[in-house]
């Protein structure tokens, strides 16, 4: 089946088996391999990618299904390649640890912050209720991203 | 130049982790991430669906195309055997099994799709024998299926009156134990039983293997790239230096890829050797869940003395260790169960018993803790009970006899120093509120009780006793041009920081700014042995060779700057020209005094402690018995933070995982086989189930420890969550549950043998 | 399993109702095993975790039901009353979302956050649900209490199937193969009266329901004059509680028993033990749950 859609800005044309997953297709053809598998089944949430600004367990989505649409992965919340307000949050105040989770959280921070930019610790735990850490407790995440929540209000960056 | 003579720019400071932006960017590549090497396949293994059993005969379907699968056998292993303590474990069982899920046949297709149905095309013919399943039956011994009597490994600890010699120790002690308890004013009982808890580190186990003219090249997800070797080189009868193993950047371990990658590089390299093809095998969350080691399930008895005003003074205990059916590293888990069974109290006389028994269930192994959870979780749960018979509230009989320097643990060791036990348990009951929380009645609101408890534990950094001598770990940092510091250990960082904090000590040692601090991929080939990434050691014992070596090699080139000027990146410059290569090699070599008897369990079993209080407060909802942990306050001492952010964040991630083992973590077992192998029904918390943390370092120097005393902290977390939720939910609805998992279940059942659950 | 075998399967996307429902008649016609597909929370689980298919096996065709703007969609409608109509394809982050849903079906809006987590609620919906007739279902659950009219069309034509007449055994329904599931009718609640929606998992996301509780009422005079409540995992299908209805509607509610309405409750469940929870746990929680709600209704229970 022939798809067309947008991944992190740029569009592509694919001619794939409609029933790949979405996940699959970001892996290998697409080449982008910071989107994690940490169960096939919905439940860890490292496979998380924006699908149309929403967040989305890429490894329940059929490619078939994402035609004319977007997807962002965690590579598109990088700004050339270097990390955002996001990113930097989570590598300085101890969001990412062995960062498997990482990529899934921060698809789910960015999803809450386009949202809303100034959320509370509650409804930052909401936001990541799909996206399962094994190695941090949480805090720090949260915490994470309530910094990157100021840091974008202040600087007035947008999310991309 | 001693440590206390170093300027600290960046330890005790929290710089962001150095691996944080490839992280934070997707850029990290993790084994499943490594572009596909040309003519891989994919690899998988036949499993026994059976726990034990003959097994006599493999049949591949006649009807299937085997022609582009590549099938290993046990007979295709040039050495059977997965090499660890004892030889016991196949590589792939050959004339029967002894747990579902042990391999059987390995395959290997490129198709994916046609592999998972060659692996269906298989045929294994099992006589099955009766299994034993839990530690009652392999104690009962009606089946034995491990030397005379089901035990695998023993040991004995005694201290005070319970020291006796004699022929029969076993015995003679007991006896003497039983002495002292009858001579103690008020003797308490209780038996208290913990679970199988499953890692869950959220990046599978998975390994990429291939041969070329160096010989065979390993890359996976790892802990511990020599113990990996070390199997590679037994199970195919290689020299060492034909096998490279490479740590790809790992997600998460927490002990579960300490011994199990052993075996999961055996199965790719058997596959990459027969098939003259790199193999890669990256297990999907249920074989994951399903082969892989657990944390040991484990049963104490205990039965303690004390003084009418609450001074501790006999300890038995007796530990059950479920081993699983494989010794793996069951003696070592065991050894550091009974070494912390003490808990933080200053014991008179002791008597401290570790039996592991054998099982028909898969291996359990090493998890962050090591055998000290269980334990701890026993001698934490029967103070409380102490304290409830006595009337006293617990945190306060705790306190009355916790251990100080000069006193004594069961095996022995006098403690000469870095106890910042009082300071941690005073700083986590002040901050929790803790005293008048418990000093009114639980507040009940509607239908919901709140209580708060509290646990207090030790966890002892490093290889036990004469370990670390036996090991000699070793690291070299070497000089790099342009005045930059390559640092090579086999020390891994899964998560845990590792690279950044060793990066912070080598800047600070040799004076130079983090950004000329490098960390050079963990291989065998290029690295030294440091001994394996567990065991708390990392930051204390390696962390302290690594500040030596970075010592030594900035001390060439400041001698050179002072001899001919320039800046140190100049003078670095100058001596690699006229050397070649600069570097240090240095080796680990404990404190001069620490003294171990191996043979009678006595003396130095850890250089330093690191020492931690919990305060749990939870909310139970009367009605279903969910129960919430609504507050958590650790105090820990941590020796000296290097990183004080990532310190908390391993307190805080350990905590978790201990109240998820406490409360919703429940392997479920049925004829030795995994019924919820599955993360929608292996329950670990999530964001909203995590309680926010209230973390605080209290910092008691060691001497030897590095950046200024560091102790390591790794396991110690995982010790004291749950008994301190075991705790508030006592305090919350007077349920006293001695066996965990806590779940609403369990709860609800204890209520009722109460009479006492109406709607 | 065999994700692997995703690669062998071929997606109709049809972009309107009628095509789909000719699309899937001539399929049942012709006898050619079909699956659907909207937000694929139930179906990619199932995909992968059934055994491989055989090495010439022909996989069924599924059809993308996410492109039908038939399925989507929140209104009012009037049927004999007004409505609320929503569309089977409306995901659970739209439901919550929804102002009409928020004020006249708040126990739908809060049900809605309740599911999964954040990313299940983006892609899962109402109509998946139902199709998938798991007895855990919540969102079935939050439907059966408002005794929505399930609406069901096909080449033959469109028809309202009452709750209470739709599900008929473990995951059995009256659902012909070539019927689409494409709305549901619900009865708004009059503003301000009593709802309650109690999910009882392991954990606070991502969790299927041990039990859960939905129920609406609307009251006068002491009593109840509409009265609706379903659970979730109390039974092999969403069970909708007859007696327990029949008994809060037949008294007045400050002369409701306790007992009587723990027998009710007996009467209309039959839990049973899994690798989720207890049969006890489930009989003890439902009793609680239900004697909860009616305390809020002001029985003396
Ligand atoms: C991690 C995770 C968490 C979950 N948590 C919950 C939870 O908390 N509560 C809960 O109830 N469920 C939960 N689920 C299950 C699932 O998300 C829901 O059942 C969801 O509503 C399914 O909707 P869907 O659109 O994704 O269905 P799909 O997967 O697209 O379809 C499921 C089935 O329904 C059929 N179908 C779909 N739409 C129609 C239609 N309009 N007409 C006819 N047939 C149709 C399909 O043929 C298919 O067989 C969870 C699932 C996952 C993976
Ligand atoms: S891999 Fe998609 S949710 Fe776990
Ligand atoms: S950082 Fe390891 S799982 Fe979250």
């Amino acid at each position: 089946m022939k798809i067309e859609l947008t991944v992190n800005g740029v569009a592509r044309t694919l001619e794939l088996p409609p029933l790949l997953r979405l996940l699959d297709v970001l892996r290998g053809p697409l080449g982008l391999t910071g989107t994690k598998e940490g169960c096939g089944e919905g439940e860890c949430g490292t496979c998380a990618v924006l699908l149309d600004g929403e967040p989305v367990n890429a490894c329940l989505v059929p490619i078939g299904q994402c035609d004319g649409r977007a997807v962002v992965t965690v590579e598109g919340l990088a700004v050339d390649g270097a990390p955002g307000a996001l990113g930097r949050a989570m590598a300085e105040h101890g969001g990412a640890q062995c960062g498997i989770c990482t990529p899934g959280m921060m698809i789910s921070a960015e999803a809450l912050l386009v949202a809303r930019p100034a959320p509370s610790a509650g409804e930052v735990r909401h936001a990541l209720g799909g996206t399962l850490c094994r190695c941090t407790g949480y805090e720090r995440i949260v915490d994470s991203v309530l910094r990157a929540a100021a840091e974008r209000r202040g600087a007035g960056e947008v999310g991309p | 130049m001693s440590s206390s003579e170093v300027r600290r720019e960046h330890v005790g400071r929290s710089v962001g982790r150095v691996d944080g932006a490839a992280k934070v960017t997707g850029r990290a590549l993790y084994v499943d991430d490594l572009p596909a090497r040309p003519g891989e396949l994919h690899g998988a293994a036949v499993r026994s669906p059976v726990a034990r059993g003959l097994l006599r005969s493999i049949e591949l379907d006649p009807a299937f195309d085997w022609s582009d699968v590549t099938v290993v056998r046990a007979e295709d292993v040039p050495d059977n055997v997965v090499a660890l303590l004892v030889d016991d474990q196949p590589v792939l069982a050959r004339t029967r099994v002894n747990h579902a899920y042990e391999p059987v046949v390995l395959l290997a297709c490129a198709d994916r799709g046609k592999l998972e149905r060659a692996v269906a095309a298989v045929r294994l013919e099992l006589e099955p024998e009766p299994a034993v399943l839990e530690l009652e039956a392999a104690l009962a011994a009606e089946t034995v299926i491990s030397g005379p009597d089901n035990v695998q490994s023993r040991y004995l600890i005694t201290k005070g009156a319970a020291d006796v010699e004699a022929e029969d120790r076993v015995a003679a002690s007991r006896a003497a134990i039983e002495r002292a308890l009858a001579g103690c004013e008020v003797v308490v009982s209780g038996r208290y039983s913990c679970h199988h808890q499953e890692h869950l580190y959220l990046e599978p186990n998975g390994m990429v293997a291939w041969w070329d003219a160096d010989g065979l090249h390993a890359t996976g997800s790892i802990q511990c790239p020599y113990y990996v070797q070390k199997g590679l080189c037994r199970g195919l009868r290689l020299p060492a230096e034909r096998v490279h193993v490479t740590q790809a950047v790992t997600g998460g371990g927490f002990g579960g890829k300490e011994e199990y990658p052993t075996m999961l590089a055996l199965h790719a390299a058997l596959l990459a050797q027969k098939s003259g093809r790199p193999v890669r095998m990256v297990y999907g969350r249920r074989e994951d869940i399903e082969a892989t080691t657990k944390r040991h399930p484990a049963v104490c008895e205990v039965t303690t003395g004390c003084d009418r005003d609450g001074t501790l003074r006999v300890l038995s205990l007796r530990a059950l260790y479920d081993a699983g059916a494989y010794v793996t590293l069951t003696p070592v888990v065991l050894s550091r169960g009974v070494l912390h069974a003490g808990g933080v109290y200053a014991w008179r006389d002791a008597r401290i018993e570790g039996l592991s028994l054998a099982t028909n269930t898969p291996p359990s192994g090493a998890f962050r803790g090591f055998g000290a959870p269980q334990t701890l979780w026993a001698i934490e749960r029967h103070v409380d009970r102490v304290a409830r018979e006595l009337g006293r509230d617990p945190a306060e009989l705790k306190r009355q006899n916790l251990l100080r320097v000069g006193d004594s643990t069961p095996t022995g060791q006098v403690l000469r120093g870095s106890v910042g036990l009082a300071e941690c348990v005073t700083a986590a009951l002040e901050a929790s509120g803790y005293r008048d929380k418990r000093a009114a009645p639980p507040r009940v609101v509607g239908r919901k009780a709140r209580g708060i408890g509290c646990s207090v534990v030790l966890h002892g950094a490093g290889f036990t006793g004469s370990g670390e001598r036996r090991l000699q770990g070793k690291v070299a940092v070497d000089l790099r041009p342009g005045g930059r510091l390559c640092i090579r250990t086999a020390s891994t960082d899964i998560g845990q920081g590792t690279e950044t904090v060793f990066a912070q000590i080598v800047a600070d040692a040799a004076g130079v700014g983090l950004a000329d601090v490098d960390f050079a991929t963990p291989c065998t080939t290029h690295v030294p042995d440091s001994g394996p990434t567990v065991a708390s050691r990392t930051v204390m014992v390696v962390g302290s060779i690594v500040e030596r070596a970075a010592q030594k090699v900035a001390a060439r080139v400041r001698a050179e700057q002072a001899a001919a000027g320039g800046s140190f990146a100049a003078a670095g410059d100058r001596l690699l020209a006229r050397e070649g290569a600069v570097s240090a090699l240095e080796q680990y070599e404990p404190p001069g005094w620490v003294a171990w008897d191996d043979a009678r369990y006595k003396g130095d079993a850890y250089p330093a402690f690191a020492f931690a209080c919990d305060v749990a407060e939870v909310e139970v909802d009367l009605d279903t018995f969910e129960v919430r942990v609504v507050g958590f306050w650790c105090a820990a001492d941590v020796g000296r933070a290097v990183n004080p952010v990532m310190c908390k964040g391993q307190l805080e991630g350990g905590a978790l995982q201990a109240i998820g083992w406490a409360l919703t973590e429940e392997v479920v077992w049925r004829d030795g086989r995994i019924l919820n192998p599955r993360l929608t029904n292996y329950i670990v918390p999530t964001a909203l189930d995590a309680p926010p943390f209230e973390t605080f370092l209290v910092e008691a120097p060691f001497e030897h420890g590095p950046g200024g005393g560091a102790k390591g902290i790794g396991e110690l977390p995982m010790d004291g969550g749950a008994p301190a939720v075991a705790a508030a939910i006592e305090h919350a609805t007077g349920l006293v549950l001695d066996g965990l998992p806590l779940t609403p279940e369990r709860l609800l059942a204890a209520s009722l043998a109460r009479g006492e659950v109406k709607p | 399993m065999s994700v692997a075998d995703l690669a062998r399967y071929e997606l109709a996307v049809p972009r309107a109702l009628p095509e789909a429902c000719q699309l899937l008649a001539a399929r049942v016609a012709s006898g050619e095993p079909t699956l659907l597909c909207a937000g694929g929370t139930d179906l990619l689980v199932e995909l992968g975790m059934a055994p491989p298919l055989g090495a010439g096996a022909r996989p069924p065709l599924c059809v993308d039901l996410s492109r039908l703007p038939e399925l989507g969609g929140v209104e009012r409608v009037d049927r004999d009353g007004p409505r609320i109509r929503i569309g089977a394809g409306v995901s659970y982050l739209a439901l919550g979302r929804h102002a009409l849903v928020e004020g006249a079906l708040p126990l739908l809006a809060r049900m809605s956050h309740d599911i999964g987590g954040p990313t299940i609620q983006a892609r899962g919906t109402l109509g998946g649900n139902l199709a998938t007739g798991s007895p855990a279902a919540d969102g079935v659950a939050a439907l059966a209490a408002h005794d929505a009219t399930v609406v069901l069309t096909s080449v033959r034509g469109e028809r309202r199937v009452p709750f209470a007449g739709f599900q008929t055994g473990y995951k059995r329904s009256v659902r012909q193969a070539d019927e689409i599931i494409t709305a549901f009718e619900l009865e708004p609640l009059a503003p301000g009266s009593p709802w309650c929606w109690r999910k009882v998992g392991a954990r606070q996301a991502q969790a299927i329901s041990k039990v859960a509780f939905a129920a609406v009422a609307e009251l006068e005079g002491g009593r109840a004059r509409r009265f609706g409540a379903a659970m979730a995992s109390m039974a092999p299908v969403t069970a909708t509680l007859p007696a327990t209805r029949a008994l809060v509607l037949g008294t007045p509610l400050a002369g409701l028993d306790g007992e009587a309405l723990d027998r009710a409750v007996a009467a209309d469940t039959s839990p049973i033990d899994d690798i989720r929870s207890t049969r006890a746990y489930r009989a003890h929680a439902a009793r609680a749950l239900a004697r909860g709600f009616l305390r809020e209704l002001g029985a003396a229970v």
